[in-house]
C-alpha cells in the first residue's frame, strides 16, 4: 500500500517478499532480523536479532535477490569474537567490509564478505571510542573526497563516534537532549555520496543531518502521525539522488523524503507469499486452502486501531519495520523484526 | 519506628498493590486513608515502562510470539506502573477467567486479553462478562468457535456460569444448554483459517497471526430460549444481562474479590463486609470499582484481623520483591528468567494450570515452592546497589547512624513492612543482628562491610515465614 504526494518526484514498486519465520536455530529463514546490508556483488545479509530464549539463534544469513539461501555465520550468544548478545545494525563500506554492532558487548566487529571475523574494536564507558550501546553503523565513501570513515552512534551516551575503518578513533559530536546536533536514544545511521551523515534520533522523533565532522546541518521529521512526522524512527537510508528513506517504527510504515526533507511517498507493506513460504504452502495444502479464503486484511474492533495492533493482524503490512536499506541496483529493502521478513520494492 | 497509620496503609498496599516503600507510606499517611483508596481506585493514565523501550531492547516483546518474553512483558507493566491496582486486577481476572498458554500458544491475544482486563477491571461486571464472551484467546480456550448454530458446543456456555459468575447449584443443565444457544456465532475472524493453523501450531509463514472477534449472524441459533426462567430470543448479551442480576452473581463476585484483596478464610467480621459488597454490587449497577470502595474502607478490611491474613501469591511475591528493591527499571538483558522464577513457585503469568486457575492461599506453599520463593525475595533484598535498598540503608543511619543489635533488626522488620513478626522470630533476629555488634553505618562506603550487614539482615528477613504473607 503507497501513498504519495500529488507532486512526488520519486516513485517505488513492490517486488517480492523474502524470508519466512526460522523456527530452527540455524537454516534457511529469520529469527527478528534487526538489519540489513547488500555486499558490493548484490547478496543480502541479514542481521538476526533473535532473542534470549533462542539464543543460538542470533546470526547473519545471506541470501540472493533470487531467493537463495547462501549461507549464515555467527555463533550464537556470547563474547566470543563471532558471537554477540544483542546486535543491533550491520553495513558494509566501499571495501566490502561488514561492521556489526552489539549493544551489549559494547563493541563493533568485522568481516569479510564471507564472513570471516577481521577485527573488533570497542569496551563499556563514556571515553574515546568506548561505547554504551553502539547501535546505528555507517561507512562513508573512501573514493572522491571521501576518508572512508565508519560512524557509529553512541546511544546511551547520546553522541556519534567516528573511527578509521581500522577502528581508530577520530573523533565524536553529540550530547542529550532535543536541541541541534543533541540526541535522544539514537539508534540508525546512514550516509550520502557527499559523506554526510544522517542519524535516526529515535527518541526525538527526527532525522538529523550532519556534515561529515559532525557540524549540524538540517534536522527531519516532527512527532506525529501525518506525513513527514515520525514515531521512534529506527533507520535511515540515503540513495544516489539525495532520497531518504527512514523507517518510521512506530508508525509501522517507511517514509520517503526528498534531499530537502520533504514528504514524498509512505508505504506501508505489500508483503506476499515468499518463495520459501510457497514450498511450505505447497507441501501443506489444506492450510493454504483456507489461507487463500481468508481475509488477511480485516476490519478491526476499535481498541485494536493502532498502527501496532493492526499490523499484528494484517499480514500484508509492515510489523516492525527496523530497518531500510539501499542497493546498487536502486532495491529498497525493508526488514520487519515481528514477521521474519524483509519486504523488496524498485525505485522507477 | 512505624506507628499505626503507616501499618495500615502498608497493608492497603499490600493488598492493593504490590507493596510500597517507606517514601511511599508516608505520602499516603499524610494524605490520609480514604484519600489513599480514592487514588488506588483512579486508574487512569498508568505511567509505567514506556513500550517502545521494551520493544526497542526486547524484540520477543515486540512480536509477543513466546510464552517467556510475553510474561516477562506483563511484568515489566506490573514492576513499574504508578498505578498499581490496574495490574492488580488484571491479575485478579486472569486468575478468574483463566486461559492458558499450553492449549492456545498465542501469547499476543491472550495480552490483549490482559489489556481488555485494564480496560475494563474497575467497570461494570456485565460489561467484563460482555468482553470477556468476545474475548478470541477465550473463545478458543473453551471452544465457543465450536459453537454453532446447528451444533451447539456447551463448554463456554457451562463455564461462564459455573466459574465465572454464579458458581454450581445455581442453574441447571438446561440453562447451560441454552446459554450456549445464545452464544452460537461468537468467534474469531478467519474462523477456518485460525483453526488449521490452531490444529498444526503453525507459525508459517511470517510468525502468529493475533486473532480478532467475529460475530456471524449466519452461524447463531436465534430461535426461543427460556434461561434461569426467562424466554425469549436470547443473543449472548440478553443472557449476561440475566446472570449479573442473580444474587447468586453478586454473592460468587463480591466472595472471590474479599478471598483476592483481604482474606484467604472468611470469618463472620468478613462475612459482613461481602455482605455490604454485594449491597453495593446492586446499588451501583454492577460497578466493581464501588464494590473495592466497600470492601477497602470496610471495618473488618482495615482491622487487625485482616492483617497478614493472605499467603502472597508467587506474582505478588516477586513483584513485590522488585518493586521494594527498586531493580530492573530499565529493559534488561535475562528478564524472562525473572518471570520464569513465578513459574517455578506455582504462578506462572499467561499459564495458569486449568479454566479454574490457580488454587490459591496455603496452596502457595510447598517445600520446593518455598525454596524459590526464598531464594529469589533473598537475593533481590540484599542487593545493596539496589536503589530501594539504598534507601533502606539511609532510612536506618538517620537516627544518628548507630543501631544496637535490637534497633538494627527492628527498623529493617519496619522499613521492609512493617511487618508483623512472632517473638521468636525476632528473637533470632536480634541474636543474628549481635552477633557483630552495634550496626554504625556512619561513614559507610557504597558495599561495605556495614551494607552488607543490612543486605544479609533482608535476606534473613525475606527467609521468615512471616514475609510469606500479604
Amino acid at each position: 500500500m503507497t501513498t504519495q504526494t500529488q507532486t512526488s518526484t520519486i516513485r517505488v514498486e513492490y517486488v517480492k517478499t523474502i524470508g519466512i519465520v526460522n523456527n530452527g536455530l540455524n537454516g534457511r529463514g529469520y529469527a527478528n532480523p534487526y538489519d540489513l546490508a547488500v555486499s558490493s556483488d548484490g547478496r543480502i545479509f541479514v542481521l538476526n536479532r533473535c532473542d534470549p530464549a533462542r539464543a543460538a539463534g542470533i546470526r547473519i544469513g545471506v541470501c540472493s535477490l533470487d531467493e537463495d539461501y547462501l549461507f549464515e555465520f555467527g555463533d550464537g550468544a556470547g563474547s566470543g569474537d563471532t558471537q554477540f548478545r544483542w546486535p543491533v545494525a550491520l553495513t558494509f563500506d566501499d571495501q566490502d567490509r561488514l561492521y556489526v554492532t552489539d549493544e551489549q558487548n559494547h563493541r563493533v566487529t568485522v568481516f569479510d564478505a564471507d564472513g570471516n571475523f577481521l577485527r573488533k574494536w570497542g569496551s563499556p564507558g563514556r571515553g574515546d571510542g568506548e561505547f554504551n550501546g553502539p547501535a546505528g553503523v555507517a561507512a562513508g565513501p573512501s573514493t572522491g573526497s571521501g576518508d572512508g570513515a565508519v560512524y557509529v552512534v553512541d546511544q546511551h551516551n547520546a553522541r556519534v563516534q567516528k573511527f578509521s575503518s581500522d577502528g581508530t578513533y577520530v573523533g565524536q559530536w553529540g550530547s542529550q537532549g532535543s536541541g541541534p546536533g543533541q540526541f535522544n536514544l539514537p539508534w540508525g545511521a546512514a550516509t550520502d555520496t557527499s559523506g554526510n551523515v544522517y542519524i535516526a534520533d529515535w527518541r526525538n522523533d527526527r532525522i538529523q543531518k550532519f556534515n561529515p565532522d559532525g557540524e549540524f546541518l538540517a534536522s527531519f521529521g516532527t512527532p506525529g502521525y501525518g506525513e513527514g512526522q515520525f514515531q521512534r524512527p529506527t533507520q535511515v537510508a540515503v540513495d544516489g539522488e539525495g532520497y531518504i528513506y527512514v523507517s518510521d517504527w512506530g508508525n509501522e510504515r517507511v517514509q520517503i523524503l526528498d534531499a530537502d526533507g520533504n514528504f514524498q511517498l509512505l508505504l506501508r507493506g505489500d508483503a506476499t507469499v515468499s518463495r520459501w513460504a510457497q514450498e511450505y504452502f505447497d507441501a501443506n495444502p489444506e492450510e493454504a486452502a483456507e489461507r487463500y479464503r481468508s481475509n488477511l486484511t480485516p476490519d478491526l474492533p476499535p481498541h485494536l486501531n493502532t498502527p501496532y495492533h493492526i499490523s499484528s493482524q494484517t499480514e500484508p503490512y509492515f510489523w516492525g519495520p527496523v530497518a531500510v536499506s539501499l542497493d546498487r541496483e536502486g532495491h529498497l529493502y525493508v526488514v520487519e523484526t515481528n514477521r521474519h521478513r524483509f519486504q523488496v520494492y524498485q525505485k522507477q | 519506628m512505624s506507628d499505626s497509620n503507616i501499618e495500615l496503609m502498608a497493608h492497603l498496599m499490600r493488598r492493593a498493590g504490590f507493596g510500597a516503600g517507606r517514601d511511599e507510606l508516608e505520602r499516603c499517611a499524610d494524605q490520609g486513608y480514604e484519600a489513599t483508596v480514592e487514588e488506588l481506585l483512579d486508574t487512569s493514565n498508568a505511567n509505567n515502562m514506556p513500550d517502545d523501550l521494551i520493544r526497542r531492547y526486547h524484540v520477543e516483546q515486540s512480536e509477543l510470539r513466546d510464552l517467556a518474553g510475553s510474561a516477562a512483558y506483563w511484568m515489566y507493566r506490573m514492576i513499574s506502573t504508578d498505578k498499581p491496582l490496574e495490574e492488580k486486577m488484571a491479575l485478579f481476572w486472569h486468575g478468574l477467567f483463566a486461559t492458558g498458554y499450553t492449549k492456545l500458544n498465542q501469547a499476543r491475544s491472550q495480552l490483549n486479553q490482559v489489556e481488555m482486563f485494564r480496560r475494563n477491571g474497575l467497570g461494570r461486571f456485565d460489561e467484563m462478562l460482555l468482553e470477556i464472551s468476545r474475548d478470541p484467546a477465550m473463545l478458543v480456550w473453551l471452544d465457543n468457535n465450536d459453537n454453532h448454530g446447528d451444533a451447539i458446543n456447551e463448554n463456554y456456555g457451562r463455564e461462564l456460569l459455573e466459574l465465572f459468575s454464579m458458581g454450581i447449584g445455581n442453574y441447571t443443565e438446561d440453562d447451560i444448554k441454552e446459554c450456549a444457544r445464545a452464544f452460537t456465532g461468537w468467534t474469531l475472524g478467519n474462523a477456518e483459517y485460525m483453526a488449521v493453523r490452531a490444529q498444526k501450531d503453525s507459525i508459517w509463514p511470517y510468525g502468529r497471526i493475533a486473532w480478532h472477534y467475529d460475530y456471524r449472524d449466519d452461524d447463531h441459533d436465534d430461535g426461543e430460549k427460556t434461561f434461569l426462567g426467562e424466554t425469549g430470543n436470547f443473543n449472548g448479551e440478553d443472557i449476561i444481562g440475566i446472570i449479573a442480576k442473580q444474587d447468586a452473581t453478586a454473592e460468587f463476585i463480591c466472595t472471590r474479590l474479599f478471598q483476592f484483596f483481604a482474606a484467604d478464610e472468611v470469618t463472620d467480621e468478613g462475612r459482613r463486609a461481602i455482605d455490604a459488597m454485594k449491597e453495593t454490587y446492586f446499588e451501583s449497577g454492577y460497578e466493581i470499582k464501588n464494590v473495592l470502595r466497600t470492601l477497602f474502607n470496610s471495618e473488618y478490611f482495615r482491622s487487625n484481623e485482616a492483617r497478614f491474613a493472605r499467603v502472597k501469591g508467587p506474582v505478588e511475591l516477586v513483584v513485590g520483591a522488585i518493586r521494594m528493591a527498586g531493580s530492573y527499571q530499565t529493559p534488561t538483558l535475562g528478564i524472562e528468567k525473572v518471570s520464569n522464577s513465578m513459574l517455578y513457585m506455582g504462578q506462572g503469568l499467561l499459564q495458569p494450570p486449568t479454566v479454574e486457575g490457580w488454587h490459591e492461599g496455603v496452596e502457595w506453599i510447598d517445600s520446593g515452592s518455598l525454596v524459590e520463593r526464598v531464594n529469589f525475595a533473598a537475593k533481590e533484598l540484599s542487593n545493596t546497589e539496589s536503589p530501594g535498598v539504598q534507601a533502606i540503608i539511609n532510612r536506618l543511619a538517620e537516627s544518628g547512624g548507630v543501631l544496637s543489635p535490637s534497633e538494627f533488626a527492628d527498623g529493617c522488620v519496619d522499613l521492609l513492612g512493617p511487618i508483623d513478626v512472632s517473638d521468636d522470630t525476632r528473637s533470632v533476629l536480634v541474636d543474628y543482628a549481635a552477633n557483630q555488634g552495634d550496626l554504625d553505618l556512619r561513614n559507610r562506603e557504597p558495599g561495605g562491610e556495614s551494607e552488607k550487614r543490612v543486605g544479609n539482615m533482608l535476606r534473613l528477613i525475606a527467609a521468615t515465614r512471616e514475609y510469606q504473607l500479604a
